[in-house]
């Protein structure tokens, strides 16, 4: 068979004949695979399939990371012999059991995820190919492990555009095999469910790696830069009196036609264009490589869009994908807001114009003719949004569109709630709205003002109103003053931790002297609202963690301010550095939060990357002090996001919205057996502490999720120092926030240089009287107790393979 | 007397089988009765109210508190049996026979859960209503569909007196 993959050719004494094959798909892998042979060091999980993991790693993990399945629902509903009743563990009619059915949901979520970031991944590469052709060098910044996701993955390392294609056909194929194995009467066993969700988990992440280095590459996004520009955030940055764009998504495509024209038509003062979601992230990056002045700006995240829309704010609406509202057309239309769908994955029945002349598209959005329309041109794209932009602005203003109530309004709705409840009961938030209306009657509007911040917008307590109270509007409008205060700033997404800040950091990560990675990442469904991402985040900074974010957590952060006025992105510097926060990008640049871990292993420990995922995760698991925080993890991305740190080593804390997700992953620190691993400078079996303890769970508050996070930095091989100061902040926080001293503190102590230096004497007293240890007073030292034996040049691991005499 | 068994309205289904409602006395009683009961207590505990009435419930039947969330900060001066936990973690260590408990000597008969939000207790007790036979009393102002037994939907006032009619029944 030919070899044959790219190229063109032309038949002899037929020249006018020229026949191009741009792609022949599996080809590529194929070239790709022969490749991948003459990699001399590499790992044994070349293009990994559904079983590559199974045995050697994930199994490993979900024996230590206990899968704790806690179903939504007691029924299963997928096929006609159902709906089946498979309470207490129950037997369904295709005889899957509830323990394999909610493992198939949960897995249903993780692919799911792990399609939209490949989808998105796919759609830039293939426009970008088309726009800057196939040769573009990969251009990242400071870098040369450009693409470790990939690597780890596929054994590939592409340099240019066009080489990317290979794995991005990779992951396509193997999620094509992901989702054939949910269709009913395929996996029944829980844990294999787990094992392929651990797999779609490390696809996810060069669906990411993918998305985000061929836009950082090609629409000049801050490449590594720890100075990337401030940007404006909040509802309260927009400038009123001007037209105003707003944008909603994940895919920056279509938008950077739209800035392209504003650029070239001179309006970037005249008009405002701002976003919300990743697309506005990413809108923020666009050409901010040479740190330009922004003019773009952020709204918030996902749980603004309808608050948004209500205030009437937006003269036009585009839609890309993922996080997008389903009932922004209607919305939007009361209150005369064209809305355009500019990618075919949303195109919510509107007519399609792709086709249609610009001129006569706009006529028919500006006189509501339609509703909207589905441009998937993105020259024609560019050109009508802004052009309808600045039209639809005076038109709107002209017809005296006020969407907030006015007073009068108000006061008739609020007197109207007849304090049954129900509004209560719907909302998702538990928010306390009768309450808030009683007060409200009474003339005081402050409760309805704090429900504005925990409220996510979603319209449940409206659906189930008897007195038909539109009652976001009535919180909108008790809110107005915090509202037009909602200004912050955010840092741009500076891209990938570039090679020289993890050989900075690697060895103080390794050692446990920079006592941990936190990384703070999207979605809004907090339990009790932005701020708490602001207080962790801060906590940390101040603590000397590195903090690095991404998505709605990274926008969340920048919304408040301190007594002097200062966002955190003002107080603490933007490297990936001790006490730095690092804000990485949009959700797709979660996969250089990975990659950094990743990093550290192949450049700081010189470890393979090429098909080796086992072994690095191996590495991260017991040697990088990394903690990830999904606070308000909503979507299905976040399922795949969370997975694919789970089986690089990258333990998660989720808020508690996302027990949700049916299934977490808990180590059962009473059992000795499961805290063993190997030395692999000999192979023996070594004890470590119960750490991490798990790999993802739910915290209940803010609060708690501080110390948790803070303890799960402590890693195996923490050297005395590193250990010393990790139980420092771990032990201060859990007083701080919880009220006492951890109950299990001594667990972690091998010998007295691992107790924190200011109260170590009192902590050897309680030692020795509450735990028996043997204590010399007159040296200090521990004589016997522990039960962990600590030899600094240990090598743990939990793959025996890699021990020098396995 | 507060009627705790009648509005079992709930906004989502987690399918076929919900929670038997339960009164305070009946609760008590059941309490009173269990051989090692857990109270387990989450965050909206910091409210004063609930917070006393915890001490109380503690206190009259000797149970120890399992303090999950933030609680643990309102209890460390209360002069209670309390250890913080993680809800997350508690719940599926619940399932296992083999947990020691939070004092070594095994695990409970009986959770009492009080001071959480709906949507979080339901997922957490989610696991242990299909995969143990542990029986779980969610003494809270909402319907909690995935305990063995629950209170109806109440109004503040009516939740208070319903918790002290427990207590006095302790
Ligand atoms: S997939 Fe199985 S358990 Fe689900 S409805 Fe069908 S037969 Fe019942
Ligand atoms: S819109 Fe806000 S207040 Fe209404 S149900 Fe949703 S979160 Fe609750
Ligand atoms: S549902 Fe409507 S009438 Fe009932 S309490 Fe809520 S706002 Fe008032």
């Amino acid at each position: 068979m030919s070899k044959l993959t790219t190229g063109s050719f032309s038949i002899e004494d037929l020249e006018s004949v020229q026949i191009t094959i741009n792609n022949i798909v599996g080809a590529a892998k194929e070239a790709a695979e022969e490749k991948a042979k003459e990699l001399v060091n590499a790992g044994p999980t070349l293009f990994a399939g559904l079983e590559s993991y199974r045995d050697d790693w994930n199994f490993k993990l979900l024996d230590r990371y206990e899968p704790v399945i806690t179903p939504m629902c007691d029924q299963c509903c997928y096929c006609t012999y159902g709906p089946c009743d498979l309470s207490g563990n129950k037997r369904g009619a295709c005889g899957i059991d509830m323990l394999g059915h909610n493992g198939r949901e949960f897995f249903l979520r993780v692919i799911t995820g792990t399609a939209c970031h490949a989808a998105h991944g796919r759609h830039l590469l293939d426009h970008l190919i088309e726009t800057f052709g196939e040769d573009l060098p990969l251009n990242l910044g400071q870098s040369n492990v450009l693409t470790p996701n990939i690597t780890i993955s596929t054994g590939l390392s592409p340099k240019t555009l066009g080489e990317v294609k290979p794995a991005m056909e990779y992951v396509e194929e193997q999620l094509t095999q992901l989702l054939a194995t949910v269709h009913a009467g395929q996996e029944s066993a829980e844990i294999d469910y787990d094992s392929k969700a651990l797999f779609s988990g490390s696809l996810d992440h060069v669906g990411m790696e993918i998305s985000d280095i061929v836009q950082v590459t090609a629409y000049d996004f801050p490449r590594a830069d720890p100075e990337a520009p401030l940007i404006e955030i909040g509802m309260g940055t927009i400038d009123k009196s001007k037209p105003f764009l707003c944008v909603i998504g994940h895919n920056v495509a279509g938008v950077t036609y739209m800035m392209d024209y504003m650029e070239d038509h001179d309006l970037t003062d005249k008009m405002e264009i701002a976003g919300l979601c990743c697309t506005a992230i990413d809108l923020t990056r666009y050409k901010e490589a040479d740190r330009r002045p922004p003019y773009a700006k952020v709204i918030g995240s996902m749980s603004k869009e309808l608050k948004v829309i209500r205030s009437g704010m937006p003269d036009v609406i585009v839609v890309d994908e993922q996080c997008v509202r389903g009932d922004i057309v209607p919305e939007a239309q009361k209150l005369m807001i064209p809305v355009i769908a500019s990618n075919p994955k949303i195109m919510y029945g509107l007519p399609n114009r792709t086709d249609a002349d610009v001129d006569e598209t706009i006529e028919e959005l500006r006189s509501g003719k339609i509703p909207g329309c589905v441009m998937l041109d993105y020259d024609k794209l560019g050109e009508i949004c802004i052009r309808l932009t600045m039209e639809m602005a005076p038109i709107r203003d002209a017809s005296g569109i006020t969407a907030i109530p006015t007073d009068e309004e108000f006061t008739n709705w609020v007197m109207k709630c007849a304090d049954c409840g129900a509004c209560m009961i719907a909302c998702p938030e538990e928010l306390d709205i009768p309450e808030a209306m009683g007060f409200a009657k009474e003339g005081d509007y402050s409760y309805l003002d704090i429900l504005h911040d925990q409220c996510i917008g979603c319209r449940r307590c409206e659906q189930v109103c008897k007195k038909e109270i539109p009652i976001l509007n009535i919180i909108e409008k008790a809110a107005q003053k915090q509202i037009s205060e909602e200004k912050g700033l955010m840092r741009a997404g500076r891209g990938q931790v570039s090679d020289a800040e993890i050989r900075a950091e690697g060895l103080n990560l390794v050692m446990g002297t920079t006592p941990g990675i936190i990384a703070i990442i999207g979605c809004p469904n907090y339990p009790e609202g932005t701020k708490d991402v602001y207080y962790i985040a801060e906590e940390f900074l101040k603590r000397n963690f590195i903090v690095v974010t991404t998505g709605c957590g990274a926008m969340d952060i920048g919304m408040f301010k301190d007594e002097d006025g200062k966002t955190l992105y003002e107080r603490f510097p933007g490297g990936f550095e001790c006490g730095g926060l690092a804000n990485i990008g949009s959700c797709v640049s979660n996969a250089h939060i990975t990659g950094a871990a990743e990093k550290v292993a192949a450049i700081f420990a010189q470890r393979t990357l090429e098909g080796n995922l086992a072994e690095i995760g191996d590495y991260v698991l017991n040697r990088v002090g990394a903690c990830g925080l999904a606070w308000g993890a909503f979507s299905q991305k976040a399922s795949s996001i969370g997975t694919g740190c789970n089986i690089l080593g990258i333990p998660a804390v989720l808020g508690p919205h996302s027990s949700k997700y049916r299934r977490a992953l808990i180590a059962k620190n009473y059992e000795e057996d499961k805290w063993k691993v190997y030395d692999a400078r000999n192979g023996q079996e070594m004890a470590i502490p119960p750490a991490p303890e798990f790999l993802l769970t739910t915290a209940e508050t803010w609060q708690e999720a501080i110390p948790m996070m803070a303890k799960a930095c402590i890693r195996p091989s923490d050297n005395n120092m590193g250990r010393s100061i990790k139980l420092t902040h771990w032990m201060e926080l859990h007083k701080k926030y919880l009220g006492s001293k951890p109950e299990d503190w001594w667990k972690f102590v091998r010998n007295e240089a691992d107790l924190p230096l200011a109260t170590r004497e009192a902590l050897l007293k309680e030692l020795e009287k509450e735990h028996g240890w043997e204590i010399d007073w007159k040296r200090k030292k521990v004589i016997s107790g522990p039960k962990i034996k600590f030899d600094v040049s240990a090598q743990p691991t939990n793959l025996k393979r890699l021990c020098k005499e396995a | 007397m507060v009627d705790t068994t009648k509005n079992t309205k709930l906004f989502t289904s987690y399918g076929v089988s919900t929670s038997r409602t339960v009164s305070p006395e009946m609760a008590a009683k059941l309490i009173s009765k269990a051989k090692r009961p857990l109270l387990m207590v989450g965050t909206l505990t910091l409210e004063p109210e609930i917070l006393d009435r915890v001490v109380k419930i503690s206190k009259a039947a000797n149970i120890p508190i399992a303090a999950t969330g933030s609680s643990m900060a309102s209890l460390v001066d209360k002069d209670v049996d309390a250890k913080y936990i993680n809800a997350h973690m508690l719940g599926f260590y619940l399932t296992d026979p083999k947990w020691p408990g939070l004092d070594g000597n095994g695990n409970y008969d009986m959770v009492i859960a009080i001071g959480f939000k709906k949507y979080y207790i339901n997922q957490v007790l989610s696991a242990a209503k299909n995969f143990s036979n542990l029986k779980t009393i969610a003494i809270e102002r909402g319907y909690i569909q995935n305990a063995t037994m629950s209170f109806g939907n109440l109004s503040k006032a009516d939740y208070y007196a319903a918790l002290d009619e427990l207590i006095n029944a302790l």
